[in-house]
């Protein structure tokens, strides 16, 4: 209730942690436009010198620390964000209300499944996957056609990372790849979580105040695109890499500091699709089947995610039969959308008056679209009857999906492209025979439909693998010219 | 000679032919009491709700659906407005496919006209398809510029173009003759200052085939760029490539093959109009200097044609009775100071006639000079929430999203939904007049989404739109 009230004086503090310090002082108000957060927060360009890393070799005590270490540091922090006992998490979800766009159940949930990603099999499995432990962990020797050895290591950088906002997992992956990599973090948080990665660096700072991945880790807000800010921070004395995720504002205003020394690890927008075969029509069972998978890759996270199911090419045919086919489909998506568990999907907290205007247009075209729902801001499945998406496709939010048949699941090919993120595909075997096609078009992650939703961090994301270029890669040649088959200079 | 009039008879003359009903008089049109302008409002609205009911398929179904069958205050017309996107609510491939028979079919229920037995099924371009709807029906479709990648097609009939234009007339003595005292003003004329083609089917490019007896009153006062057409083909090619090269998906165009052939052409006409418009201003300015003109145009066409003028050395070239008319907003762009100083020291007028227009709606709303846009009387204005679309009481000052009813089509539905915040006021404006009017700041919902520094690893339109804008800065 307090929010409410919040949205209107700016009374919610959002301090920044710098270095495992709590930071309250000298506070700016930001937003409360647009419906986006109203809060105050350290004036940023007073602390950003603060966070600057300046001596690179200030690395060297997370450098020093054992795998094992990191592993315990993060199993023990992830037994303390349990969201019934870790205070800094219940506020960010009593705030969340004002500044997600996710409703509380999600938050909740999204919150109650933070201490699985730090238990030691995740953190491990992350790293093990992702870069290798051993070269973690030091330098691995090997051998190489011309007969030196080169020795290789992953080292940590100074990082920045600017945070997307549409799922809190974000924010505790951030801080789990910034562990696991022994480097230091600045995390920019977004007007929409602006609270996530603060509530966890609080939650370091309370386990174990002094430990290095403690002050390694500063959280801190400023708006995207200052330049006086930014222009102090992203400078490659201070700053290695720069982690930008998401919109295509948030990426343009760091590309303009790019240069030799400061690489950009771009986390591109993206849009995902769905295929799904003929074979979704084989029985009753095989469409109920097909319905609920679809309903929760469609409506997980409320559709908030770029994974989400939106535009979903059906191979039910474009004939009569075909197209009584695809409604029938549509009709059971629709409801199982409705039955979804609070935890995976609610009706949207804020349903896009622009899409709802599209929607009530389409229906006055039933000869080439069929509208199911959608009138109350529940969620809708527009069924198209020609092969061909809506024309504002890229709006579709708040649970609407829209059904497009085809004759061929290979017809949906050419709409796939470099920022088509996830596929989600049934069955199985359409799967295998559709993937090297897919992947050469562009899509980046082809996935068994029902499951778009929940992916796994320690595989690649958006075709590159970020973790291993978060890190430094050191060699170390040992050259001795007798054992060398070539002669040196 | 004259009947007596009956009051039904007065309703349909206030909405069919309003500069007729109010003696051609822009003045008289908005000092109507207040309570009488809403008689006529409620009883026009009545009056055409019965006879469109069941006369334009998609409205049947609107009003089956939400039970409606009568309408017994204005609000009661709210659940039937049509969101403006109804006008391009068909599938693109229609048009990228050639498949007019079936667009034809679906523009079919948004008119009262039959178009059943309108043969297209040769058409091979937008161009041919209005040019058979032109010869063969009364209809002069207009369509939208497309600049989005995708048009709307109104309905309009000629004679609705030429009551819209009748009307229109009236509001071009705003400053000349601001009590309306000059009656029809017979006989006065403007030249007009066009610079574009002579012919087009775009809402703008409509005026001078539709309105020029009303306007110009002959042909000789019509100055334009271009003699020929502005080939819709070449609109909507434009705005789908722009589009496509904003979202990066250019190479997944599928591009008509007609218009394929056509494109060299479109390039080269594209040239030779900006080349040729040097040479036009110099020639408006050597054969219509002193004489009254209108020049009518978004402020940054106006400005550049001002500056290029001032650079030359040239101020006050027409008469001072001339017209300088602009609509339209900043489209994100940041508009200079002195515009309005530079256009008027230019051209030589003392005002600048500010106006809300749209293309689906028949009325030019010029704003009065307490800087408020004035809703023309036959069009009855509604605030709706943004959030919901609930209609807002039509009492005092009203912030939401702007929707309409025109009173004056009888041949598709003047209700729509369209996507702009507007602060609307229902109390008399401190300039006398006794219609509703806007404050003069107007955004577009679709451009003020998102908050500030969301982020998010969605796509969206949004994303989408940035890239429009960061194209359009680097291409200018």
């Amino acid at each position: 209730m307090t929010g409410l009230l919040d949205t209107r004086l700016p009374e919610v503090v959002v301090p920044a942690v710098i270095r495992g310090e709590l930071v309250s002082h000298d506070l700016v108000a930001f937003g409360g436009r647009g419906g986006s957060a109203h809060f105050r927060t350290p004036d940023p360009n007073r602390i950003v010198d603060r966070l600057a890393l300046r001596d690179p070799g200030r690395l060297r005590d997370v450098q020093q620390l054992k795998f094992d270490e990191i592993i315990a540091y993060l199993e023990e922090l992830g037994r303390h964000l349990l969201l019934d006992t870790n205070p800094h998490l219940q506020e960010a979800l009593d705030h969340s209300t004002q500044w997600s766009d996710m409703t509380t159940p999600l938050v909740r949930s999204s919150f109650e499944q933070l201490p699985a990603l730090f238990t030691p099999d995740a953190v491990h499995e992350l790293a093990d996957a992702t870069i290798g432990i051993p070269y973690l962990e030091g330098w691995v020797p090997r051998p190489m056609a011309d007969g030196r050895t080169a020795s290789i290591r992953a080292m940590g950088a100074r990082t920045v990372h600017v945070i997307a906002g549409n799922s809190p997992l974000i924010a505790a992956l951030s801080i789990i790849r910034n562990a696991v990599a022994r480097s230091d973090a600045v995390i920019k948080t977004p007007s929409n979580d602006p609270l996530t990665a603060l509530a966890i660096a609080r939650t370091m700072a309370d386990v174990a105040p002094g430990h290095p991945i403690t002050r390694h880790l500063s959280v801190a807000y400023w708006k995207g695109g200052d330049t006086e800010v930014e222009a102090k921070l992203y400078q490659p004395r201070y700053v290695e890499k720069i982690i930008a995720w998401g919109g295509f504002a948030s990426v343009t205003h760091v590309l303009r500091y790019v240069q030799p020394g400061l690489e950009l690890i771009s986390l591109d927008p993206k849009r995902s699709a769905t295929i799904i075969g003929p074979q979704a029509f084989e029985s009753a069972h095989t469409v109920a089947d097909v319905a609920r998978r679809l309903a929760t890759d469609i409506g997980a996270l409320n559709q908030l995610g770029c994974v989400n199911a939106r535009v979903v090419y059906v191979a039910s045919g474009t004939d009569d039969a075909g197209l009584d086919r695809l409604g029938a489909l549509g009709e059971a998506v629709y409801q199982q959308l409705q039955r979804l568990p609070e935890s995976v999907s609610t009706k949207a907290k804020w349903f896009d008056p622009e899409l709802r205007a599209s929607l009530d247009a389409l229906r006055a075209s039933p000869e080439f679209y069929r509208v199911i729902g959608g009138r109350d801001g529940e969620g809708a499945i527009i069924v198209s009857q020609l092969d061909e998406p809506v024309e504002f496709q890229r709006s579709l939010s708040g649970r609407v999906a829209n059904l497009v048949p085809v004759d061929d699941p290979v017809d949906a090919v050419p709409s796939v492209n470099s920022s088509t993120q996830t596929i989600g595909i049934y069955p199985e075997s359409l799967k295998d025979s559709l993937r090297d096609v897919l992947g050469l078009h562009g899509a980046q992650r082809l996935v068994s439909l029902g499951y778009a939703a929940d992916p796994n961090v320690a595989l690649p994301q958006d075709a590159i693998e970020p973790m291993r270029r978060m890190v430094k890669w050191i060699v170390d040649e040992r050259c001795i010219p007798d054992e060398n088959q070539r002669s040196t200079p | 000679m004259t009947a007596v009039r009956t009051v039904d008879a007065d309703v349909r003359a206030f909405a069919s032919t309003p500069a007729e009903f109010f003696g051609h008089s822009w003045y008289a049109m908005h000092h109507v009491p207040v309570d009488e302008l809403r008689h006529l409002q409620l009883s026009a609205l009545r009056m055409r709700f019965a006879e469109l009911r069941d006369a334009i398929p998609v409205l049947t179904t609107m009003a089956d659906e939400s039970a409606i069958s009568a309408i017994e205050s204005l609000d009661d017309v709210v659940p039937l407005l049509f969101q403006h996107s109804v006008y391009k609510s068909y599938p693109i491939s229609l048009l990228v496919k050639n498949k007019f028979t079936a667009l034809t079919r679906w523009l079919d229920r948004l008119t009262t006209a039959d178009l059943r037995n309108v043969d297209v099924s040769g058409c091979d371009s937008i161009d041919s398809w209005l040019e058979i709807l032109d010869t063969e029906t009364d209809l002069r479709v207009m369509h939208t510029s497309g600049t989005s990648g995708i048009m709307s097609f109104l309905p309009r009939s000629t004679s609705e173009w030429d009551q819209m234009y009748a009307a229109l007339r009236c509001g071009l003595f705003q400053f000349s003759d601001p009590l309306g005292a000059g009656g029809r003003h017979d006989n006065e004329y403007f030249n007009l200052i066009w610079p574009l083609y002579r012919h087009g089917r775009s809402a703008i490019m409509r005026m001078p085939e539709m309105g020029l007896t009303h306007l110009l009153g002959s042909e000789d006062r019509l100055h334009a760029l271009r003699p020929g057409r502005m080939s819709s083909d070449a609109m909507f090619l434009a705005g789908r490539l722009r589009a496509a090269q904003a979202r990066g998906e250019l190479d997944q165009l599928e591009i008509n093959p007609a218009l394929r052939a056509r494109r060299a052409d479109f390039e080269r006409e594209q040239r030779e109009m900006a080349d040729s418009m040097p040479r036009f201003l110099d020639h408006v300015v050597e054969d219509l200097r002193g004489e009254r003109v209108w020049l009518l145009a978004t402020w940054n066409v106006l400005y550049s044609i001002a500056k290029a003028g001032l650079d030359k050395g040239l101020t006050n070239v027409f008469s001072t009775e001339s017209l300088v008319t602009t609509g339209g907003g900043a489209k994100g762009a940041v508009i200079p100071d002195d515009w309005q100083d530079t256009v008027k020291t230019f051209m030589g007028v003392e005002q600048i006639q500010r106006s809300y227009v749209m293309s689906e709606i028949t009325a030019m709303n010029k704003m009065c000079e307490h800087g408020r846009y004035h809703f023309e009387p036959w069009i009855i204005p509604f605030v709706l929430d943004p959030g919901d679309g609930r209609v807002l009481p039509r009492e005092g000052e009203q912030t939401g999203r702007a929707a309409v009813f025109d009173l004056m089509p009888e041949s598709y539905w003047g209700g729509f939904i369209t996507g702009d915040e507007v602060t609307a006021s229902f109390e008399e404006c401190r300039c006398g007049r006794t219609t509703a009017h806007l404050a003069p700041t107007i955004e577009r919902f679709s451009e003020k989404q998102g908050g500030d520094d969301k982020i998010t690893c969605l796509a969206s339109e949004e994303a989408h739109r940035a890239a429009l804008d960061f194209l359009s800065e680097r291409l200018t």
